[in-house]
């Protein structure tokens, strides 16, 4: 069978799969599974036979993580959910991040309160890693808007980064055993000292197997103090960071992807502090070529204004198909896609419930 | 004498994946979830150790909201 496009649209009433031909004229559209129930993580793990994946988030009953083998026409339930020894003294709150681990069924598990849990069998069971999960700096994190959320693990072989908000950027160099805070240069505008070693409200960090050691990072921008402190680049393994936002409307945003086939090739969507939506209220992604060096405004089929969504940090994705899409998806339920990187925008969906995440695969 | 918190324990040996969805890992139960004894809500009588005797009924209600 050729190859097809699915996209996993995490939302506030559930998860909806979305699948087209590599052309991606059309997407059919499944769900929601979960219904009713916020999902904020969703993985395509397509390591052997292709697993979806989706958090279940529920205030009512606890969390959940549902599973689908059969390209998401049905979701089940796995035997057990990431949850917090008793003696531990915390809660589930909520599931952030859903990422393959180094084993062949290995699941690595981002939650809120912020902590890391693994799991060796495909999401039946699950384990905390108490490297991060008990580092001394973990009961002095404390919540952002979004509540105190580890959303961010990269695999980099021995090399582990993971996102915390707020906590910031921390880096295990022995496979997740253990981690150090590693900020510096990244900036905490909302604080009385604006670069501390840990306790930033980093939105996203992302990178690319073919630049050994770069990183991106959406930072919680915004502040003039700081200015330029919301997009951050690192070339030594995340453990120092620089500004790349000159060229931006705005260094506040949320969701930062690198595309899929050209490490230097990133993409953000700046918007406003205050109404956290775009600029001006006329929605573009940026696109730099050069690692951040110099940025583009990409607005082609986009509204040209009065557009007040706000793209949510794991709200955009790019496939990787020979010429790849760029997708988000808006507070506002609408879902775009962006042909050729970007270049010309069309509404996939319109009328979703507000949209949470967005992950593309090709499988 | 038997009250709510033992019920529930028992709840937790006999149907772990039941119990996860009343009571989360730290014993506390869920926000939206109400308990009553016969009629009365625990909150009205004296929470988990509101005690429990021969006949009451225990119900276990989630609560039915969102949007």
């Amino acid at each position: 069978m050729s190859d097809r496009v699915v996209l996993m649209i995490g939302t506030k009433k559930g998860v909806f799969v979305a699948e087209a031909p590599s052309t991606r004229r059309k997407f059919a559209l499944r769900g929601p599974f979960g219904a009713g129930v916020g999902v904020n993580a969703t993985l395509v793990d397509t390591r052997g036979a292709t697993r979806l994946y989706a958090s279940s988030c529920n205030p009512f009953f606890g969390m959940k993580v549902l599973r689908s083998t059969d390209l998401g026409k049905t979701f089940k339930e796995t035997k057990s959910a990431p949850a917090f020894p008793k003696e531990d003294g915390r809660a589930m709150a909520n599931i952030w991040s859903l990422e393959p681990g180094p084993g062949k069924k290995e699941l690595w598990a981002g939650v809120e309160p912020a902590a890391l849990f693994r799991s060796g069998d495909g999401g039946d069971t699950w384990e905390k890693v108490p490297g991060i999960s008990d580092h001394d700096h973990a009961r002095k994190w404390t919540p952002g808007n979004g509540g105190l959320c580890m959303h961010t693990i990269l695999r980099d072989g021995n090399r582990v980064h993971l996102g915390i908000s707020t906590g910031g950027h921390y880096l295990s160099e022995d496979g997740g055993q253990t981690f150090k805070a590693s900020n510096q240069g990244v900036a905490c505008g909302f604080l009385p000292d604006p670069y501390p070693e840990f306790g930033q409200c980093v939105h996203k960090i992302v990178r690319h197997d073919a630049a050994p050691g770069r990183l991106y990072m959406q930072n919680h921008g915004g502040f003039k103090e700081t200015k330029g402190g919301g997009v951050l680049r690192s070339d030594d393994y995340g453990r120092t960071w620089k500004s790349i936002a000159k060229g931006l409307p705005s260094d506040f945003g949320f969701p930062i992807s690198v595309h899929p086939q050209d490490a230097d090739t990133v993409y953000v969507m700046p918007l406003d502090t205050s109404t956290r939506s775009c600029p001006e209220a006329q929605p573009a992604v940026w696109r730099s070529e050069n690692g951040g060096g110099a940025w583009k405004k990409l607005t082609k089929g986009l509204p040209p204004k009065d557009s007040y969504f706000t793209i949510l940090r794991d709200a955009m994705d790019i496939d990787d198909t020979k010429s790849p899409a760029i997708y988000f998806g808006t507070t506002t339920g609408r879902v775009w896609m962006g042909r050729d990187g970007g270049e010309k925008f069309e509404c996939l969906f319109d009328a979703l419930p507000p949209v949470h995440c967005v992950k593309a695969a090709v499988v | 004498m038997p009250d709510v918190r033992s019920a529930l324990r028992a709840v937790e040996e006999s149907h772990p994946h039941l119990y996860s969805s009343i009571c989360d890992e730290t014993g506390a139960v869920r926000r939206h979830v109400n308990l009553f004894v016969n009629t009365l809500h625990v909150r009205d009588r004296n929470g988990l150790d509101t005690p429990l005797v021969a006949g009451d009924v225990l119900t276990i209600l989630p609560s039915v909201s969102g949007g």
